[in-house]
């Protein structure tokens, strides 16, 4: 049975790198995937057949521990319950149909090696969310599914559109990290080594004195509804889900219809004792499942494009589950969960078919259906009112469900605008200015600590604020991709410091972090360095460069920098930034958080300068002076 | 939906700098720059660049690059290709250098630059488009106003206009786009965004005229930058304001009338960047019209003047298209003296000159020497509304350029049970409109269930479980049209319901006459109209008959067998010298082109007579269409293949020999089970290939095409040349073929040159938008043009026609032809030859005069003994070839 849960997590890898390898052409990536995909079935069906062997209990399996420093131990880690066992059923299902279909529907389509990989890519985060035993795992598979998400919504690199809706789930899926990140750091925090889900549930059990203070709890239940919530599309974040159908119609079929976005229900299901415990979370969960149904299917009632129809039709479902949750009926969630994941992904992939049915089946298309019943409430109202009021009801009805609830703006404006704005502020100011005030602010805390009216460990405060201030400018950075690379580096190698400041005992921690940290950003520079005409970034900081298309090489490296730069789990940063935290938490919790809200700001305004740079058509104009002076030569005299 | 583009340029440019502007005409003459494209219920091919067809076929193809920012022609490496391919001939090369304007010593120079390697030449120019003023002024603002104005509009737009999607409809009745703008953002409690914005919220009291006027002083504030701003802000997205102006010049085109116009959009939309913009920069931000730097900004009212045409692209071109058109025209030879003792034909065959048909009647004459065929447009001659029994809405029955008269009713004649409504709501639960709690209840209960059905229709397809049923599958025996007409009272719509039978006669005899059949009939004649079954695929009336605007044309050809069987209509016509014998009998058929199926209609009407004659001719057209499946797959690459190395190796005839003792029909059978299964896959974006690869089109007796292998290439029509000494006839159809064959040929050509401009892009992430149209995810713009899947394989040449008559038969026609349809051969952009009817000699038609075609030492032709030997293990377009049929 280990060795089958390995195989499970591991044999999408294998796919990845076979094509990767050996896909030449069509023909090969298809065997290939086709190959892979059977052998993961075969192996999720034999762990699942062996799991009930067994007597459907949750099963535990630590394979070693791949870090471990002090008290802290990074464990790669796999655990399957029911709820990981449903998950994994409908992987199966769904992927193995998901593959045989793009197998035809994706034939001669420029980048299917592409989207073979990145559909390999999300199987391995997926099956690694699923069958992850600790909330570190967890995140890393969640970073995995999040990256390839965003490749696959913007798989048509050459149109801006979706382009920038690959940055806005991004940013979404990215804002969520906050929550996971410091979830994940709470875990470590609160149950020390015994944050392997399989023990979650014990431990709440009989403890009458609970592990952890209401409040810490509390804090940690937010974390994750706030990481929940923003990978299922729920309030406040129900606006990404529909924009992101960019992709092949298959892919958001998989992502958007069938398992991405049951992800947040799964983390739910998931971290059940953490939150069910008090009765002020299960409402908020309720909550906002129930805030979710309403936006959601009203938004739905005006959705003229049958893609953002199902989409948020299937909000409206994930919302359900998320109340069922609350409720504590966790079959029956899942049962919802199987039901919604398999129609939304027909649904997906049989909409192109609507205008056959529009036209052909329905027939007459009835619609004086407003969906609001103003004879009935005229008659109920004071004769002054009583024409204005139901079609004012019924307008406000109709622009609240147009703007879809003003989700996005209300989430642009709350979070990202003054961040911006901040940001802006501090790019106005010239570097001396910056540097000067920066000096000045340490060296008024170096005199407290050489004075000995702060213990050392203060110094790390100006450091943490400085990291902050370099993430904002990086973030509304807008003319120099140089500039935001470097602040973004800044920012990370200052938030090493000061939790070195904080912790010099941490040092190889640090190191470890760094070693991750460093090498991308030189790598990234010196693509950087190496583009064409660099040097006009600046007249038109909006165009895309579509670099994939012009320097591919050069474009893959910027991406590999890119991830690395970002934490993703392919360079030792990825555990250096939990150790971070681990370690900054010790002093001063709050120097935690800041780091983690920094580092998503960091990977956004990253994200940015890979998107400019790289995606887009490329904008060739053909040499007018050329052709003319050709004409010339070739006219005849006549 | 043709929009007039007679207009000159100089109307174009509305009178800048001098005089007032006038939004009206400054809105007439922009309108003419966006893609007319109507709802995808119907699909009309059309000249994508019709907006520069007064022009020259390249400079036309020149300006509309710098209006578009799109390709012009294929990429040079392209053309260098084919030429090493052997595609492109020595020959077409020295005369497309002869037919430029190069002097003799240019021309050396010209031609030795050929064949330099250059990736940058077939790069798009500077347009309006992308470097256009407002481009400028953007990035001047660092405000993207595409990305923050779109959303908004194509939100309003697409619920105001939607045809069903959505489940609450905006449109109140008669309400204009305006109005429901201007109710949503002043009489809710919520602010519809930005229409709040304190700067603009004022305006929304005026009208739309001195909205525009009031916004363009703002935002431009050059008067003579107006034009140009209002034309660079539709092309930003071109298929809503290209949708909004066929409304608003037909509102009968959608199901759910609405009231729109491009005036009020723009009202809209100017209002929503205003507001953007102030929002942003505050009230006092530069206007587009004052950024600094802005000499090199390409204008519209001196692009006519800067037009160059890339040299050597347009020879390769040019050259290119010679070679194709070369090897047809050197097939084109006499018909041996002997052919005139054929035995009479036991069936003839009407078919749509389409040139999915094309192969379809080769392999019918070569499966059975005794049927003869004729191609006709395929609506044959009737055209009319037709309304089937179950269809919500009468469609026409024509070409778009034709306004029918006649509305003809379909009727049951056997009422059937219908299906009971739980069967149908339970196979479509996915598409019906629910409820919260009967929607929580489907996905909760039967949710699981669509795995079952999702993996049924993946791993099965072909299994039908998908049941949506297309017109073109429609087959029931028991249905009647009404064709005759009770009373002369006409309809609402002012439409007569039926024909009388001198109109039918009318008709009869128009289409027997132009496709020069009026004695020899044989026993069956059998008019087979065709349409086309895909699933899961918007584009479907694409697919279909282009001579029926996009429908299967099953009701034409039903109507035309009942009226030519009709007695008193053969009476009539037997008066005017058409005498069908009684033992003619005319039979209704309809081929589904990406199913290779035929179907018989109206089979209870039949005589036993013509039962008994039909079965030899069934079987002819079961093999033709095996065959035909067979010939269609080499295009599929994972279609199956049939081709043994080792035979390919061998010689032709060696492979005739191999063909007749191996079962070969085994690969036929397989081929057409392919196919079928092709048509009924949900996954399957390619269910044919539709027209890819058109590009002749042949008037003229079948004797000149009958030995000749087309590759499924060529528009063929029939004409009798003795018949016709005034061309009066050709004049007929050639205002059919022009605007038909020619739009489509325009379509696929532009489509395939800049998919991402002048086509759809691919397919695999449209979003189905209000029934209107497709786009790219959610918040796209209307995607106009073909989507890639279409034109992948498509070698971009013009239309050749090719007419069986005399030049001076032709002068006398084209006399009468009309301006519009004139400027279509003037400005190059079909090529036209005339055939002489008795010596075959060719003349090639250019505006300023015939001239003969010198194929001199060119005119090899490849030949084979059969169809299935030239297309053996072929993957790519095949040239012209003649058949030396064994029997």
């Amino acid at each position: 049975m280990n060795s089958l849960l390995l195989t499970c997590q591991f044999l999408p890898l294998l796919g990845l790198m076979l094509i990767a390898l050996l896909g030449k052409n069509e023909k090969a990536i298809a065997n290939l995937s086709f190959w892979t995909t059977h052998a993961m079935g075969l192996s999720i069906l034999a762990l699942l057949i062996s799991w009930g062997i067994q007597g459907f209990s949750g099963y535990e399996f630590e394979w070693f521990i791949l870090y471990e420093h002090g008290s802290y131990q990074f464990p790669i880690l796999f655990y399957l319950d029911k709820v990981g066992a449903v998950y994994l059923f409908a992987i199966w299902v769904i992927f193995s149909i998901i593959v045989r279909y793009c197998r035809y529907y994706l034939h001669r389509e420029s980048g299917y090696k592409r989207f073979f990989l990145t559909i390999f890519g999300f199987a391995f985060g997926l099956n690694m969310v699923i069958l992850a035993g600790s909330i570190d795992m967890l995140f890393a598979g969640w970073e995995i599914v999040g990256i390839s998400s965003f490749l696959l919504i913007a798989f048509y690199r050459h149109r801006i559109q979706p382009v920038r809706n690959a940055l806005r789930a991004y940013t979404v899926y990215r804002f969520c990290d906050i929550g996971l990140l410091l979830g994940a750091w709470m875990s470590h925090l609160l149950f020390h080594e015994s944050d392997h889900f399989s023990q979650l549930a014990v431990l709440f059990e009989h403890a009458a004195p609970s592990p952890a203070s209401y409040p810490a709890l509390l804090l940690m239940s937010l974390l994750i509804f706030i990481a929940a919530s923003g990978k299922s599309a729920q309030f406040p974040f129900c606006f990404w889900l529909p924009r992101a159908m960019e992709g092949p119609t298959p892919s958001s079929a998989i992502f958007y219809g069938a398992l991405s976005v049951h992800l947040g229900v799964f983390l739910l299901l998931r971290t059940t004792p953490i939150w069910s415990y008090h009765i002020l979370t299960r409402l908020m969960v309720f909550g906002i499942g129930l805030i979710s149904v309403i936006i959601a299917s009203l938004s739905e009632k005006t959705q003229s494009n049958i893609k953002g129809q199902i989409a948020y039709a299937s909000i409206t479902q994930v919302g359900i589950m998320f109340m069922e949750l609350a409720l504590g009926l966790e079959s029956l969630v899942l049962l919802h969960f199987l039901g919604n994941a398999f129609l939304r992904c027909y649904q997906l992939l049989v909409s192109p078919s609507i205008v056959a049915h529009m036209l052909r089946v329905e027939g007459a298309m009835d619609i004086d259906d407003t969906g609001f019943k103003t004879h009935a409430m005229q008659a109920h109202l004071p004769v002054s009112v009583r024409d204005t009021l139901p079609e004012v009801l019924q307008n406000t009805l109709y622009v609240f469900a147009l703007q879809e609830g003003n989700l996005e703006r209300l989430v642009r404006s709350v979070l990202w605008e003054p961040l911006k704005i901040i940001g802006a502020i501090i790019n106005a100011y010239a570097a001396w200015q910056k540097s000067l005030v920066g000096a000045a602010v340490f060296a008024v805390f170096g005199i407290l600590v050489g004075t000995e009216v702060l213990g050392s460990h203060y110094l790390a405060i100006p450091f943490a604020l400085a990291m902050l201030l370099a993430s904002l400018s990086a973030f509304s950075q807008k003319h120099s991709f140089i500039g935001v690379w470097n602040a973004v580096a800044l920012s990370c190698l200052l938030a090493a410091s000061s939790v070195w400041l904080l912790r010099p005992d941490a040092q190889l921690d640090i190191l470890l972090f760094t070693t991750g940290i460093l090498p991308s950003w030189l790598l990234g520079l010196v693509v950087l360095s190496r583009l064409p005409g660099k040097e006009r970034f600046a007249d038109n900081p909006f165009a895309y460069r579509a670099m994939s298309e012009t320097h591919p090489s050069l474009a893959l490296l910027l991406f590999l920098s890119f991830l690395g730069l970002v934490g993703f789990p392919i360079t030792p940063a990825f555990i250096g930034e939990d150790l971070l935290l681990y370690h900054a938490s010790s002093q001063f919790a709050w120097i935690s958080a800041l780091i983690a809200i920094s580092f998503v700001i960091n990977g956004i305004a990253a994200a940015r300068v890979f998107l400019r740079l790289c995606m887009g058509r490329p904008t060739e104009i053909c040499n007018h002076a050329e052709i003319t002076a050709m004409q010339a030569i070739f006219k005849s005299s006549k | 939906m043709t929009t007039p583009h007679s207009h000159s340029i100089k109307q174009h440019i509305s009178p800048t700098g001098e005089g007032l502007f006038n939004l009206d005409n400054a809105i007439n003459a922009i309108a003419h720059w966006l893609p007319t494209q109507g709802p995808i219920k119907d699909f009309i091919h059309h000249n994508t660049l019709h907006a520069v067809q007064h022009h020259p076929f390249h400079k036309g193809v020149a300006i509309a690059a710098k209006v578009f920012g799109a390709r012009s022609y294929l990429p040079l490496a392209d053309y260098q290709k084919l030429y090493r391919e052997g595609r492109i001939k020595d020959f077409a090369i020295d005369w497309a250098i002869a037919h430029s304007d190069c002097s003799a010593h240019g021309a050396k120079a010209l031609r030795e630059r050929l064949f330099i390697a250059d990736d940058s030449v077939h790069y798009p120019p500077m347009s309006l488009v992308n470097h256009g003023i407002r481009n400028r002024w953007q990035t001047h603002l660092e405000v993207d106003l595409n990305s923050l104005v779109h959303p908004i509009m194509f939100r309003l737009l697409a619920n105001f206009l939607d045809q069903g999607i959505s489940r609450w409809t905006l449109a109140k009745p008669e309400e204009s786009f305006w109005e429901c703008v201007r109710r949503l953002a002043q009489n809710s409690f919520i602010p519809l965004y930005p229409f709040h914005e304190a700067g603009v919220k004022g305006l929304l009291d005026l009208d739309p005229d001195a909205v525009i006027l009031t916004c363009l002083e703002k935002i431009v504030g050059n008067e003579s930058l107006y034009e140009q701003y209002l034309l660079e802000l539709l092309l930003s997205h071109p298929g809503w304001a290209g949708m909004v102006r066929l409304i608003e010049l037909d509102p009968k085109i959608l199901l759910q009338r609405r009231q729109i116009s491009l005036k009020e959009m723009l009202a809209v939309e100017l209002l929503a960047e205003l507001a953007i913009i102030q929002s942003k920069r505050g009230g006092h931000f530069i206007a587009a019209g004052n950024v600094p730097n802005s000499n090199d900004i390409p204008l519209l009212s001196d692009y006519e003047d800067k037009i160059t045409v890339p040299l050597r692209l347009k020879i390769w071109h040019e050259a290119m298209e010679f070679s194709l058109h070369a090897e047809l025209l050197a097939a084109l030879k006499p018909p041996a003296a002997n052919a005139a003792e054929k035995t009479a034909p036991i069936a003839q065959a009407f078919f749509c000159i389409d040139d999915r048909e094309c192969s379809l009647r080769r392999h019918l004459e070569e499966t059975h020497a005794g049927i003869e065929t004729f191609g006709a447009a395929g609506f044959f001659g009737i055209d009319f509304l037709y309304q089937g029994f179950d269809d919500a809405y009468p469609v026409a029955q024509c070409p778009n350029i034709i306004n029918p008269k006649h509305l003809i009713l379909e009727s049951n004649l056997k009422p059937e049970a219908p299906k009971t409504k739980v069967d149908v709501e339970m196979s479509n639960l996915h598409i019906n409109r629910h409820s919260l709690l009967r929607s929580l209840l489907v996905t909760q209960l039967l949710g699981i269930g669509y795995a079952a059905r999702m993996v049924w229709d993946v791993f099965r397809p072909g299994s039908q479980l998908l049941k949506i049923k297309k017109l073109s599958e429609v087959s029931d025996a028991h249905t009647h049209l009404h064709l005759l007409r009770e009373n002369d009272e006409p309809t609402e719509d002012g439409r007569m319901l039926g024909f009388s039978f001198m109109e039918m006669a009318d008709k009869i005899e128009g289409l027997l006459r132009n496709i020069g059949l009026t004695k020899d009939f044989a026993p069956l004649v059998v008019i087979v109209a065709h349409g086309s079954s895909s699933t899961n695929n918007p584009h479907f009336a694409a697919y279909d008959c282009g001579a029926c605007s996009g429908k299967p044309g099953a009701p034409n050809a039903r109507a035309f067998a009942w009226m030519a069987n009709n007695a008193t209509v053969r009476t009539i016509l037997s008066e005017r010298g058409i005498s069908i014998p009684d033992s003619t009998y005319f039979i209704p058929a309809l081929h589904n082109t990406s199913r290779d199926e035929i179907t018989y209609y109206d089979k209870q009407l039949f005589p036993q007579s013509a039962i008994d004659k039909l079965a030899v001719f069934q079987q002819a057209m079961q093999d033709s269409l095996d065959k035909n499946a067979l010939e269609r797959c080499r295009w599929f690459e994972l279609g199956p293949q049939s081709s043994p190395k080792e035979i390919l190796e061998n010689n032709a005839l060696e492979r005739y020999r191999l063909f007749k003792v191996e079962p070969q029909s085994q690969a036929r059978k397989e081929a057409h089970e392919h196919v079928i299964a092709r048509s009924t896959s949900i996954f399957e974006p390619r269910p044919e290939l539709n027209h890819s690869n058109n590009l002749y089109s042949i008037v003229g007796r079948r004797s000149l095409t009958e030995k000749l292998f087309l590759d499924r290439r060529a528009f063929l029509h029939s004409y009798n040349p003795a018949s016709d000494p005034e061309g009066v006839l050709i004049v007929k159809i050639l205002s059919a073929i022009i605007p038909v064959c020619g739009g489509i040929n325009l379509e696929y050509l532009f489509s395939r040159i800049d998919n991402s401009i002048y086509g759809a892009g691919t397919k695999l992430p449209h979003n189905v938008i209000g029934v209107l149209g497709v786009a790219n995810g959610v918040e796209g713009d209307l995607r106009t043009g073909l989507p890639s899947q279409m034109i992948e394989v498509h070698e971009p040449a013009r239309l050749l026609i090719v007419i069986e008559q005399t030049t001076e038969v032709l002068d006398k026609a084209f006399a009468n032809l009309g301006d519009a349809l004139m400027e279509w051969l003037n400005n190059d952009w079909v090529r036209l030859v005339s055939c002489h009817p008795d010596t075959c000699a060719l003349s090639y038609y250019f505006s300023t005069g015939w001239e003969a075609v010198d194929l001199s030492g060119n005119t090899e032709v490849p030949s084979a003994q059969c169809s299935e030997a030239i297309t053996l293990g072929q993957k790519t377009t095949i040239p012209v070839h003649q058949l030396r049929s064994a029997s």
